[in-house]
């Protein structure tokens, strides 16, 4: 069915595209005059009415394909209420209905068997004809992985319209070409020379600028679905791009001989012969690029798919720490840049181009063979994997048990928190967690060990990581240099709905306070007091009882009233996960708005008011951090 | 007719099918989304004083439930960290006068609560009912 799909879709595409080129072409060569020519005219024309009937029986096999894979059985695609409530009730089916109301009013339209003589009725009927083809192609972005950006969405449909409208130009307006220069090479077709020579010029600048425009609105596009290197390389969608990028090089290189070298000398027929065959080889090249980009349409776009990282190694920015490192990857970037430079001049200067042009190669080589190998580390399939589980407390506590049973025997406690696990990605101690280590006699656990519970390791490994440079927190806050990210937690007071400890992003702080009894009721008591004055400032106040008991709310008794959120279920694993941070009887720990620690009270609690001022002043606020850790 | 004529008439026709698909249709089914949000909201009004009415209180009052837990009791006050209480409060701590003077006697810090609200807004809310959860 998904066979089925595809090749209706590209048919589809492919004939929408060349409706639009059948009549941009005539309009940029203006109402033909000489008999050949008119018989050209006449030829698009007829062939745009076979091609709208193409476009609708492969736009219906396409709905009804596309029926069958929303419900998930082939019989829906002959199932009329199925494909009623595919068109009528789904956004995407509305816009195929209304994309095919245009096709079929193009249709009608071009079925009329007026007479077009006069210029301005030659005109009208090329220009409707182009709106309609142009408004049918255009609304296919209302509904494709463009329109599923949000935000933003205008700008990335925006960029898609223009994108398919450029391929429309470009594409379609090819094949009207070829028709064209094969009218006017022959030797009864001599009249047309001259309109075919003066439609060519006009074309190759109109496609000039539709490619300019193809490439910007193709990077746009790239940006919004694909997002990163890793999802470009390591993803179906991002592969099927990759491939278009390699196709689109030998059509920009056929595109710029015709432009400098065949159409100089386009009067003669032997030229137009080749030229003929310039096009068509680039026409057929661009049609197996409609057919990638209908491929992409029915793949899952890359920046919500799972990478797989296909090098053995990548480069890493973080081994510039080092400092040797550091100095090396200089020295090799400056060699790098004077070598551009003089790549650069080669295209300015013309004496000695070719020294100038040897040297400028050779430095860029010795610059990347000197900077970049101390940036390369061993990669996996997985280095770029997105983890299966967030980065909470529950996670961390689970792992932290899991790492004791299966890992601590042989891992020291400086390993777990060493610079060098922490320079590596999630994805890539996930793939040594699951597959091992050959050479140092580390076994894999993916099949001791369920997925999640590899994850909840690595979240352990970063907790303890983290914690590890936790004693540089204290009670008082840097300014502006947010790093911690607290792992989040449920807030469960009794039998409540339980809301998130992200909840609070970008709403309040939270002064999380660990508390055992009878040891911090003094604080408690200065904490219910405060909390009134707490809250106008933007703090919420979340209590957590070292011992996690049902009866937490009960136990601190009824005066004085401590009215802030006092967890009932949970707490073992928010102690466990924050006691890395800060262990004891009684802690207190300051989370901004954005969802980062800022300051810790190991002990006794301190003077939060003063702390929570200065965030209350800070000025640019650091991005919420992401709910996985990398 | 010429053929520039039928361009123009269907440009028109297209331009008129757009704007007269979005004011009848469009725009009727926007006011149609807003008639049902303002109905359903009228609908949860009336029943929340028909709940009043059949428990004996004024005319125009409404009555809510909700579910919560005791933080703090006082002899005309309940301090009560409740869920959402639906065309009221959001979920949070909120202070309610207790109708009645023994209606908190028998409650206690920390006991999770099934209570019903009755007024006419959330200021003269008082509650009129608790069961223990």
């Amino acid at each position: 069915m998904r066979a089925l799909l595809f090749g209706a879709l590209w048919i589809h595409l492919a004939s929408c595209t060349l409706l639009l080129g059948a009549f941009v072409m005539p309009l940029l060569a203006g109402q033909p005059e000489v008999p050949t020519a008119r018989r050209w005219d006449r030829e698009l024309v007829a062939w745009a009415r076979g091609i709208v009937l193409v476009a609708l029986a492969s736009g219906a096999v396409w709905l009804l394909a596309r029926t069958a894979v929303f419900e998930n059985r082939s019989g829906a695609a002959l199932d009329p209420r199925a494909v009623a409530h595919a068109v009528l009730d789904t956004w995407p089916g509305l816009v195929w209905l209304a994309r095919h109301a245009l096709l079929i009013v193009l249709g009608a339209f071009v079925g009329m068997r007026a007479t077009v003589d006069e210029r301005r009725d030659w005109i009208a009927a090329r220009g409707e004809a182009l709106l309609l083809a142009s408004l049918a192609l255009a609304l296919v972005s209302a509904s494709s992985h463009a329109a599923a950006i949000s935000p933003g969405t205008a700008r990335t449909v925006a960029a898609d319209v223009v994108h398919v409208l450029a391929t429309g130009v470009w594409l379609g307006g090819l094949v009207a070409l070829v028709a064209l220069t094969r009218c006017a090479a022959r030797d009864e077709g001599a009249d047309a020379r001259p309109y075919a020579v003066l439609a060519a010029r006009r074309f190759s600048r109109a496609a000039l600028v539709a490619m300019l425009l193809l490439i910007g609105s193709g990077v746009m596009n790239a940006l919004a679905q694909v997002e990163s290197i890793p999802a470009l390389v390591g993803t179906p969608h991002g592969r099927l791009l990759l491939a278009k990028l390699a196709l689109l090089v030998p059509i920009l290189v056929l595109a710029f001989v015709n432009r400098t070298r065949v159409l100089p000398g386009l009067s003669a027929p032997r030229v137009m012969r080749r030229l003929i065959v310039f096009v068509a080889v680039e026409a057929g090249l661009a049609l197996v690029i409609v057919a990638l980009a209908a491929a992409m349409t029915l793949t899952t776009p890359a920046r919500h798919a799972a990478p797989v990282w296909p090098l053995p190694f990548r480069l890493s920015l973080e081994e510039l720490l080092d400092a040797s490192v550091r100095s090396r990857a200089l020295v090799g970037s400056q060699l790098a840049v004077a070598g551009v430079v003089g790549l650069l001049a080669t295209l300015l200067v013309r004496r000695r181009r070719f020294l100038v042009l040897g040297v400028g190669l050779a430095l860029v080589a010795v610059g990347a063979g000197t900077g970049l190998p101390p940036l390369v580390v061993d990669a996996y399939p997985t280095s770029y994997r997105r983890p299966l589980v967030t980065y909470n407390a529950a996670s961390i506590a689970s792992g932290a048990a899991v790492y004791r049973e299966s890992c601590a025997g042989c891992h020291s406690a400086r390993w777990l928190t060493s610079a060098s696990n922490a320079r590596r990605h999630a994805g890539e101690l996930f793939w040594l967690v699951s597959n091992g280590i050959t050479g140092r006699d580390m076994p894999g656990f993916d099949t001791r060990l369920p997925e999640a519970q590899r994850w909840d390791v690595i979240n352990y490994m970063r907790a303890a990581g983290a914690a590890a440079a936790g004693p540089s927190l204290g009670p008082q806050i840097e300014p502006d240099r947010a790093w911690m990210i607290a792992p989040d937690f449920p807030v469960a007071v009794g039998p409540l709905t339980p809301g998130a400890l992200r909840d609070y992003r970008g709403r309040r702080m939270v002064l999380l306070v660990i508390y055992t009894l009878p040891d911090s009721r003094a604080r408690l008591t200065e904490l219910a007091r405060m909390y009134d004055v707490l809250w106008v400032t933007g703090v919420e106040v979340i209590a957590v009882p070292t011992h996690g008991s049902p009866e937490a709310i009960a136990e601190l008794g009824a005066s004085p009233p401590i009215l802030f959120p006092v967890l009932t279920d949970g707490a073992r694993e928010i102690v466990a996960a924050y006691g890395m941070l800060a262990p004891g009887p009684h802690a207190e720990i300051l989370i901004d708005r954005q969802g980062y620690v800022r300051a810790i009270w190991r002990g006794d609690g301190g003077a939060v008011q003063a702390q929570v001022e200065q965030l209350n002043a800070e000025r640019s606020p650091p991005p919420f951090p992401d709910d996985h850790v990398h | 007719m010429p053929v520039w004529q039928v361009a123009v008439m269907l440009n028109l026709v297209l331009a008129m099918a757009v704007g007269v698909g979005y004011a009848g249709w469009g725009r009727r089914a926007a006011a149609l989304d807003r008639e049902l949000d303002a109905a359903r909201v009228q609908v949860e009004r009336l029943e929340r004083e028909r709940q009043a009415c059949a428990g004996g209180a004024h005319a125009g009052e409404q009555q809510w439930d909700g579910r919560g837990v005791v933080r703090a009791v006082y002899p005309q006050l309940l301090i009560i960290t409740h869920e959402e209480i639906r065309g009221l409060l959001p979920a949070r701590t909120t202070s309610f006068r207790a109708a009645s003077r023994g209606l908190g006697a028998s409650l206690h810090v920390g006991d999770p609560i099934r209570f019903a609200l009755r007024g006419t807004v959330v200021d003269d809310a008082a509650v009129v009912a608790v069961e223990r959860w």
